[in-house]
């Protein structure tokens, strides 16, 4: 035993799944985590202060309500579409090798070449999408509508570039998906701390950008040309465990991501003009939300086109299988990748392709001529055999009908019938899901020789089916496919075009056209209608006509929405062989009211006209209640019996889809051509119960969901619940106010109730009505069938740029004014104008438009803006295709790859749409008076047209000097004439009033808003129209003319400065009127009499004196002469004692300053005298103080000992 | 961009409807052929004073008529609402007619809509302005529409032929609408109604209401009926008298009928045709045949009554894309078409099927996802 021992295996230890060690051990650990913080020190955890407890517990309330987002119901079930991870960066940054590394983590393939999106199952739950961003700004736009992750390359040895920043701001516009960065190049550094610094730096700068803490991955170096293992493996491990937000978008549009791309017009068409529209198919997982077929969807860089047929292919890289296991099996390892060339069979709707490389197969180049010489290659295996007998097919029909007999897909016969039908109807294809299936039952019923039998009817035909023949002519020349460089083929098989349903669908499509029938045959005409609608392919519809008299009732929503609705009025086809029965008929009392109405009106009314009144009156109708009819409804009152009343609710409750049909007798299933006979109602009334248990199990089952459902929003604990998981640290925090129930937790649980129900009713329904009342579930692998597409398209398809088509809302494709609230990004280096093209990136939609930017004023009005404000939000009006509010836009003015600049101009969002647009500017217009009465004038060059002066009654005017005025009305003529005596008088005088006269100098202005108009301009980029490597051109701004044509910038002279040369004004003298002089007070009459050129009269006579005033006259002019006498002799003497004191007191004052003088000097030389230690020259000295004044001061402390030196001197 | 293609339909049935749903649903339309092959071709006129009307609420739609006003081209704008709009509605049918579409619309509008609508309030035809106030409204508070500001006023009576009422409509503007399940009819519980008499002997109204109660009180005791009698300028310009009765059940359906009787005019055909070749019919035989009619109703079943079902749907395909489940008694003609005319805007289709135990029909859709669109962005 002992010998044994090395090498005997030991069993491993296995925990205890079960029993009373599993219990008592998970006891143990539930007490340990239980009172995990109070085993240790317990004071540790308390809080010291209340203060600080209080300032702790509202930050965490604080954060917690921040975490809170609105509850968006999530109404995607079944699988989801493979997350997109885009994987962006400047060029030469390593893009390419950081795909083809994961691609090679995930499933150990070689990626020679990225192109297009590849797709990869990353673990039992999730696949992922690669796909690389493109480097021009389109394509990044693009890219960041369809991101779930977005992986940002950095170069670390050079730093982040402009590229980063441009796709991280388109991507915050359009909804912000989850973003990781990668720094890249980082084995240049050679210096370690260098690397560390720059590590540090570029992390900060990234934080800033998204938030603290964002995720930011080193991939450190190469090795053999790819990235370090691990690094890679940690990555992936990031990506796989990312949780996805829902964006509020992407939630409400449906989108699909073409991986790959089919040109299927047929190669004569191409042939005989290569600028042909083409028909494309794209291929995708269909993301966001259900996709109805009758959505209309745009192309990114195309345009919107109407899906010409969707269908549902199956997945190509499905998940695994749900079995419990730990990963992925190799061969669950997926990978698709179409564009990338890689996988060699590819399964479309109708056809399988084979790819083989050219290489591989030197016979597919070799016409018939030297088909031999291949022949006697390496030995001849199946599938080139097959090959062969493919490329032998497309030289002829009748060859290829022979070789019919090879018949591998035996359900995807029909389908190039189908392609004839959608060129002609797009009905039938409403109805393609009901079609497929009968036909292919009916396939299978014929006979071989049926094919024979159809094939001579059309030789008969020859003239009616030449264009059927012509169809399949192209249907088989379509087999060979030059794409990317790659040979392709078409594997079509034989008999897949049958004439049977070619016939049909042309009598179909007569009987559809003259539906003038006359009213008399109206029975026959309908049933031949429903015959020929219903039945153009399959045998069983013969018959349905008479099963309609045998009282076969179709199904209610057949009955409602009829078998074809091509023609818009919806024409009634409802079967006329239920009428005679109105005892459990009841039902169909729509149908025979028609007819009433028909008969009411007499005439042979079209039902197209009928009167639209909702009230159907039965007034008429209404009969005597007996009292058994009284006792038929007393159930329904609340005086009736309760329990019946409860059991009829009950009972329909239960009642399913399936079951009703038994109540009416037989009903036959059509497709599968099985009769069933009625139950008797006893039976019937046994299986009800019965089915009402089961509703109720059913209930039960529904309320336990959303119990759950109500427990993982309070406790975000279950894993089930991805979302739940992720905030699940949050919620912690806040554990003890979520158990009270909250608005939140109630939003939350209604929405999850809510999406209980909806899955429990879709359950209920089959696939056909399922996928007609819902569409395409997303998640679900789709083909789109595009017709008349511009052959650009296919011309300049290039790989390296996914196709994004996006699904178009209700009103989407209207266009219209939008309001947009718009800001100048803050590093795009100029404002903006108004009215210069922009390019702008709303929805799935990129145009290129004409804003009209605009503030709202105080009082609300909405004044244009000539130029965006430096760092304001302003409003931005542009016409476009209309995008709902709150729609993020970004817009662009330059496409250009090579400008270093930032490119991102703008970004803004929806508020509104508007279609009268509200935008005013300012206005000024001036006039001139031409005539001035009173208060009344007259005024010229205002307005061009009395109309004009109408539209104006009343607009306030007023003039230079500051006079208010109004606009009365347009001047009569005769005052014109009355005014202008001569000329013709003008058109557009308005009579005007003041609050005081004018002055004809005076210059009139009125002052006003007008709305500015918002030019009805946009362009849509069709960038994917034209080769990648070309710079979409649009229209050009103002500035770009007038630098292409060298144009100067025109100057408006008026507006230009220049100097201001007044003339001095000459005023009139100021006349005062005689009434007003006569009643002014005699101080305030003007008293400036006017000279005269005469003298006055008391002037001009002569003065002749008597003696005695002679004397006096003598006798007072001596006196004067006395007297001027002394007043000069005693100005004299003044004069001498002034001037005698003056002198004195000159000589006093120079006593006083030499005195002074004398004072100071003293004063100054002691000073100087204590300042100086040394005793030193004088002149020395004098100099010394001056320049060395801070040494004065350092030295002031020896005071004393300069004293004493200067007492010695 | 492709370039704007019509939505071709023909004839003016359910025209209404189509122009709502148009509008609502950003399609463009032309009607061709309207009453080509009739005596008085063309568009009427209460079809071109609904058009006026939609001018009027909406902003930046367009139509165009020919000269025959056999075709229409409509091109629909976006519903702005507003206050103090007027709107007088002509005596060719009565204001239910333009009730109708107008409580839709209005919900998805920019603003609220308060709208003062003249002309007929009551006819035998379209359901009456009491039924409005009486069920209507609230089988919209059923789709969450608020009940602040939901409201009809009736200022004064108008009847045919001259009608002379006039109501003031105000709604209320919503996000989006919520989604029903709405299947439980319960039991009536109590039996409410109005009658009126205008320019006529408030008599009238006490007979109308003893042959009501007559027939109720067989089966309920809660029966209340209301005389409502108009003199002076508040009864209009015509004398009419007519019933309005709403059954209440338990779990809060409300299933009405209503009628009025009047002189008609010259060209109205209306069910009364045959009764009203002898003379107007007695208020007895009002009150007897209405209350029959309710009593019709209420054993067809369904949440609403036969007169609601449009309306209904119409709600049920707006709402967002959640499953609606409702329970209509038969489907009524009208009902039919509006199914059709969803399908055919909205591309979307009801799962209807029967329950054949109550007689009733049980219809399922996902919503459209409409949501309102013309509203600001605070």
């Amino acid at each position: 035993m002992a010998v044994n021992d090395a090498d005997q295996s030991h069993k491993p230890h296995r925990s205890r799944q079960s029993g009373a060690k599993k219990a008592k051990s998970e006891k143990k650990k539930k007490q340990e985590v239980g009172d995990d913080s109070r085993k240790q020190n317990p004071k540790a955890f308390a809080f010291a202060s209340s203060a600080k407890a209080k300032r702790l517990q509202s930050r965490a309330v604080e954060k917690e309500q921040r975490r809170l987002h609105v509850p968006i119901i999530d109404r995607s079930n079944g699988e989801p579409a493979p997350y997109v991870v885009v994987v962006q960066g400047p060029p030469k940054v390593g893009k390419s090798l950081l795909i083809k590394s994961l691609v090679k983590h995930y499933t150990k393939q070689n990626l020679p070449d990225v192109r297009g999106p590849i797709t990869i199952v990353s673990g039992k739950q999730r696949r992922l999408q690669f796909v690389e961003c493109p480097n021009d700004i389109n394509g990044m736009i693009d890219a960041a509508k369809f991101a779930d992750l977005a992986l940002l390359l950095i170069d670390g040895s050079y730093g982040f570039e402009v590229e980063t920043f441009e796709f991280l701001n388109i991507l915050q516009v359009h909804g912000f998906p989850k973003v990781m960065g990668v720094l890249t190049h980082l084995d240049k550094f050679k210096d370690a701390k260098k690397l560390k610094k720059t590590k540090q730096r570029l992390k900060h700068r990234f934080w800033t950008e998204i938030y603290d803490g964002a995720k930011l991955f080193y991939l450190s170096g190469l090795i053999h040309g790819k990235y370090l293992k691990r690094e890679v493996h940690n990555l992936a491990r990031f990506i796989s465990v990312m949780k996805f937000h829902p964006l509020s978008w992407r939630t409400s549009h449906p989108y699909i991501l073409v991986d790959r791309f089919e040109d299927i017009t047929s190669p004569e068409r191409v042939e005989e003009n290569k600028k042909c529209d083409r028909k494309v198919t794209l291929y995708g997982y269909l993301r966001g939300c259900n996709l109805k077929r009758g959505n209309k969807v745009h192309i990114a860089g195309v345009g919107d086109h109407s899906l010409a047929a969707i269908t549902l292919l199956p997945d190509p890289c499905p998940l695994p299988s749900a079995a419990k296991k730990k990963g992925l099996r190799d061969k669950e390892k997926l990978f698709y990748a179409p564009m990338s060339g890689l996988g060699d069979l590819l399964y479309d709707k109708d056809a399988v392709y084979i790819n083989i490389n050219d290489h591989f197969v030197q016979f597919s180049k070799v016409d018939d001529e030297n088909s031999s010489m291949a022949g006697k290659g390496k030995g001849r295996d199946v599938g080139e055999a097959l090959v062969r007998s493919l490329q032998n097919t497309k030289y002829s029909i009748n060859e290829k009908l022979e070789n019919s007999t090879i018949n591998l897909f035996s359900q995807k016969l029909n389908v190039s019938s189908e392609a004839l039908h959608d060129a002609q109807s797009r009905n039938i294809e409403n109805n393609e899901m009901d079609m497929d299936g009968s036909e292919s039952d009916q396939d299978e019923a014929v006979p071989p020789n049926a094919i024979t039998d159809s094939e001579t009817s059309g030789s008969e035909e020859d003239s009616d089916t030449r264009d059927d023949k012509a169809a399949i002519g192209d249907h088989l020349n379509e087999c060979i496919e030059f794409h990317g460089g790659r040979r392709r083929r078409r594997a079509v098989f034989g008999n897949d075009v049958d004439q049977n349903d070619l016939k049909g669908s042309y009598e179909e499509d007569g009987a559809i056209s003259d539906d003038a029938a006359s009213s008399d045959s109206e029975f026959s005409e309908e049933s031949d209608d429903d015959e020929d609608d219903v039945g153009d392919v399959s045998k069983w519809k013969e018959f349905l006509a008479e099963r309609a008299i045998l009282r076969h009732t179709p199904s209610l929503m057949q009955l409602v929405y009829g078998k074809s609705t091509g023609n818009s009025t919806s024409v009634k086809k409802e079967d006329d062989g239920s009428e005679d029965e109105e005892s459990e008929g009841e039902f169909f009392k729509p149908k025979e009211e028609v007819r009433k109405q028909k008969m009411r009106g007499g005439l042979d009314v079209e039902n197209v006209n009928t009167e639209d009144c909702s009230k159907t009156t039965k007034f008429v109708a209404v009969k005597r209640w007996e009292d058994k009819d009284f006792e038929q409804i007393r159930d329904r009152f609340v005086t009736g019996d309760w329990s019946k009343a409860a059991l009829r609710n009950q009972v329909s409750e239960a009642t399913t889809g399936d079951k009703f049909d038994a109540v009416y007798g037989d009903f036959e299933d059509l497709e599968a051509g099985e009769k069933y006979e009625g139950h008797q109602t006893d039976s019937e009334v046994a299986k009800m119960a019965q089915k009402g248990e089961d509703l109720e199990a059913e209930e039960r089952r529904l309320k336990k969901l959303a119990l759950r459902a109500k427990f993982d929003a309070q406790y975000d604990s279950s894993a089930s619940s991805d979302e739940e998981a992720s905030n699940r640290n949050g919620a912690k925090l806040q554990r003890g106010q979520a158990n009270e129930s909250s608005y939140f937790d109630k939003l939350k649980e209604e929405i999850e109730l809510r999406k209980q129900m909806n899955i429990a009713e879709l359950n209920d329904l089959d696939e056909a009505t399922r996928l007609e009342i819902e569409g395409f579930q997303t998640g679900s692998y789709l083909r789109l069938e595009v017709h008349d597409v511009p052959y650009e398209m296919v011309e300049y398809f290039d790989p390296y740029h996914p196709i994004l088509v996006g699904g178009i809302g209700l009103a989407e494709e209207n266009v219209g004014y939008m309001q947009a609230r718009f800001k100048r990004h803050r590093w795009h280096k100029k404002v903006l104008k108004t009215r210069d093209p922009i390019i702008v990136s709303a929805g799935w939609r990129r145009y290129q438009t004409t804003p009209v930017y605009a503030i709202e004023d105080r009082n609300g009005r909405h004044r244009m803006l000539k130029y965006t404000p430096e760092h304001m939000h302003c409003l931005a009006m542009f016409w476009g295709p209309l995008a709902p509010p709150n729609t993020g836009i970004v817009a662009v003015q330059n496409l250009l790859n090579n400008q270093e600049s930032f490119r991102i101009t703008a970004t803004a969002v929806v508020l509104e749409f508007n279609h009268a647009a509200g935008i005013v500017k300012k206005i000024k217009l001036v006039g001139h008076p031409c005539k001035i009465f009173k208060k009344t004038a007259l005024i010229k060059d205002m307005f061009t047209s009395d109309l004009e002066v109408a539209r104006f009654e009343g607009a306030a005017i007023r003039t230079v000097s500051g006079i208010r005025g109004q606009v009365k009305k347009a001047a009569k003529e005769d005052i014109l004439k009355q005014s202008k005596n001569g000329g013709l008088p003008k058109e557009g005088i308005a009579r005007c009033t003041f609050e005081d006269k004018i002055l004809m100098s005076d210059i009139v202005f009125l002052r006003a808003w007008t709305q500015v108009e918002v030019p009805q301009f946009f362009n849509p980029l069709t960038t994917a129209l034209q080769p990648r490597q070309k710079t979409w051109q649009g229209m050009k701004t103002v500035a770009e003319l007038r630098k292409d044509y060298n144009l100067p910038v025109p100057v408006n002279k008026d507006s230009l400065y220049k100097k201001i040369e007044r003339m001095p004004r000459k005023f009139n003298p100021l006349v005062i009127p005689k009434s007003l002089q006569e009643a002014l007070p005699f101080a305030s009459k003007p008293k400036d009499i006017p000279s005269r050129k005469r003298r006055s009269f008391a002037e001009r006579r002569a003065v002749v004196r008597d003696t005695h005033e002679r004397k006096v006259h003598a006798l007072v002019q001596q006196l004067q002469l006395i007297r001027n006498e002394k007043l000069k002799k005693r100005k004299l003497k003044e004069e001498e004692k002034r001037k005698e004191h003056e002198a004195e007191r000159a000589k006093d004052e120079q006593l006083l300053r030499k005195r002074q003088r004398e004072e100071r000097r003293e004063r100054y030389r002691e000073k100087g005298l204590v300042r100086w230690r040394h005793p030193t020259k004088k002149g020395d000295k004098r100099k010394q103080s001056s320049s060395n004044i801070w040494k004065t001061v350092t030295l002031g402390h020896s005071d004393g000992a300069n004293k004493r030196l200067t007492s010695s001197d | 961009m492709v370039k704007k293609d019509y939505k071709r339909l023909k004839g003016c049935q359910s025209f209404r409807q189509r122009l709502v749903l148009a509008t609502l649903s950003g399609t463009s339309i032309i009607i061709e052929d309207i009453r080509v092959d009739e005596t008085f071709p063309g568009l009427l006129k209460h079809e071109v004073s609904f058009l006026r009307l939609l001018e009027k609420i909406c902003d930046g739609c367009y139509v165009e008529i020919n000269e025959a006003a056999t075709k229409l081209k409509y091109k629909p704008g976006i519903v702005m609402g507003g206050k103090n709009l007027a709107h007088d509605c002509g005596v060719s049918r009565s204001i239910g007619y333009f009730l109708e579409p107008l409580l839709v619309l209005a919900l998805f509008g920019k603003k609220a809509l308060e709208i003062r609508l003249k002309g007929i309030t009551n006819d035998s035809k379209d359901p009456s302005v009491d039924t409005f106030r009486s069920t209507t409204l609230h089988v919209l508070k059923r789709f969450g529409v608020p009940s602040e500001g939901l409201d009809l006023k009736l200022e004064s009576r108008g009847v045919p032929p001259d009608g002379g009422g006039e109501v003031v409509l105000s709604m209320p503007i919503v996000q989006s609408l919520t989604a029903v399940s709405w299947t439980d009819e319960g039991m009536v519980k109590r039996i409410r109604g109005v009658t009126f008499s205008a320019r006529v002997s408030s008599q009238f109204e006490h007979s109308m209401i003893h042959s009501a109660r007559g027939i109720f009180n067989r089966l309920l005791p809660d029966v209340h009926i209301f005389t409502d009698h108009k003199a002076g300028p508040q009864a209009g310009k015509s004398p009419g008298y007519g019933i309005s009765l709403v059954a209440e059940t338990t779990s809060g359906c409300f299933i009405s009928v209503d009628t009025a009787v009047s002189r008609d005019h010259a060209e109205e055909t209306s069910d009364f045709t045959d009764d009203e070749k002898k003379g107007l019919i007695p208020p007895e035989d009002v009150g007897q045949q209405t209350a029959y009619a309710l009593l019709q109703e209420i054993q067809q079943g369904g949440v609403v009554d036969s007169t609601h079902q449009g309306l209904l749907f119409l709600l049920c395909a707006l709402c967002p894309q959640d499953f609606s489940k409702i329970r209509v008694g038969q489907l009524s003609q009208h009902g039919i078409e509006t199914l059709r005319n969803i399908s055919e805007f909205l591309d979307l289709k009801f799962v209807i099927k029967p329950d054949p135990k109550t007689h009733t029909v049980i219809l399922k859709c996902i919503g459209s996802g409409l949501k309102n669109l013309s509203r600001k962005l605070s």
